[in-house]
């Protein structure tokens, strides 16, 4: 099967784009990465227990994130935790998707700045 | 401990054991742990309301998760399949068909043999039910009297008419008749790299007059003619 461009998935999907940008730092596991968007979304993005699941497994299906081989200490999590880390593909398009984000917010401030003058 | 953290586990467990196996296979036993490391922090933030949305979003995503493993399951086989094998129906809006010979509906059946295909076409013109004769594709880039399944000559075919085919590629095939050396008939069938359509493109001269047509064809799933579907 052709392997997808990161282009591709553009727009990405908003749980998509949260769980990505969840991994950014390093391997996280699912709770860890619903308590991440909860946080960081003060608790506006609730990603329930079915939905984050079927998001990661859409994840992996897309090349997107992989399951990391790596588990740390038992004495230090539980041992049965999976971790989920980003692939160079799934690195790939959250930059895309920042970038264009970004692009948005330039257009929406250069429209306010053209609102004011007039 | 809660009744409703009590009764949530209960429920909460038992659906997400339902979840394909497909589903368990790449989250593991994370979804379970999830939720029963959730339900207690849900019940103390937002009390039973909590517990049911928590519950609702299992059970609501089931189906949805039954749903695409069964489509996953029959875009593999599709995939793994031979790209021209099964039954295709012709889309009206992105073909292009020859007025003289525009049908209200076509199909084409491709079924593999040991030396090629069985190409069966047939559809609705004028309100009708037609079916063209079942034509064998040999795609070796030889030249082979036109005759019927039975080697019979064809009535109507000109004398000393030879069909040929090719396969350039195996999503490609090749395929027309001639006389002489002079083609009077022929067609490229090109099926889509993710095999969901295919397109034809065909040029000729028939019973009515010369024509022109590039027909898209899309696959038929399930097959209505496979016997595992059956």
């Amino acid at each position: 099967m052709p392997r997808r461009t990161p282009e591709s998935f553009l727009p990405l999907k908003s749980h998509w784009f949260h769980i990505l940008l969840c991994l950014v730092d390093g391997e996280q596991h699912g709770y860890g990465i619903r308590q991440e968007v909860l946080e960081r979304t003060q608790g506006k993005v609730p990603l329930w227990p079915a939905t984050l699941y079927g998001s990661l497994k859409r994840l992996i299906q897309a090349g997107l994130i992989e399951e990391s081989g790596e588990r740390p200490a038992a004495e230090l999590d539980d041992a049965r935790r999976r971790y989920y880390k980003l692939t160079h593909l799934g690195r790939g398009v959250l930059d895309l998707e920042s970038e264009r984000l970004k692009d948005l917010v330039r257009v929406l401030h250069a429209k306010r700045r053209q609102g004011v003058r007039t | 401990m809660s009744a409703w953290i009590r009764g949530g586990r209960w429920i909460y467990r038992r659906v997400a054991r339902a979840y394909p196996h497909e589903f368990r296979m790449t989250c593991g036993d994370g979804l379970d742990r999830l939720g029963d490391d959730m339900l207690p922090i849900v019940f103390r933030e937002q009390g039973a309301v909590g517990v049911l949305r928590m519950l609702g979003d299992a059970v609501i995503r089931l189906p949805f998760e039954h749903f695409a493993t069964w489509t996953d399951t029959l875009k593999e086989m599709a995939m793994n399949q031979d790209p021209f094998e099964g039954t295709w129906k012709a889309n009206p809006v992105l073909s292009n068909f020859d007025p003289k010979y525009k049908p209200e509906q076509a199909f084409l059946r491709f079924e593999p043999t040991e030396t090629g295909y069985l190409l069966v076409a047939y559809g609705i013109k004028d309100g009708q039910a037609v079916a063209e004769r079942p034509t064998a594709i040999v795609a070796d880039g030889r030249k082979r009297p036109v005759v019927d399944l039975n080697g019979r000559p064809i009535p109507g075919v000109p004398p000393g008419a030879m069909q040929y085919g090719n396969r350039p590629d195996r999503h490609t095939l090749e395929g027309g008749v001639e006389v002489d050396g002079k083609i009077l008939g022929g067609g490229t069938y090109q099926v889509s790299a993710d095999g969901k359509t295919l397109t034809v493109t065909t040029e000729g001269m028939g019973i009515k007059g010369p024509f022109k047509t590039t027909a898209v064809f899309e696959r038929v799933m399930p097959d209505p003619y496979s016997p595992a579907q059956a």
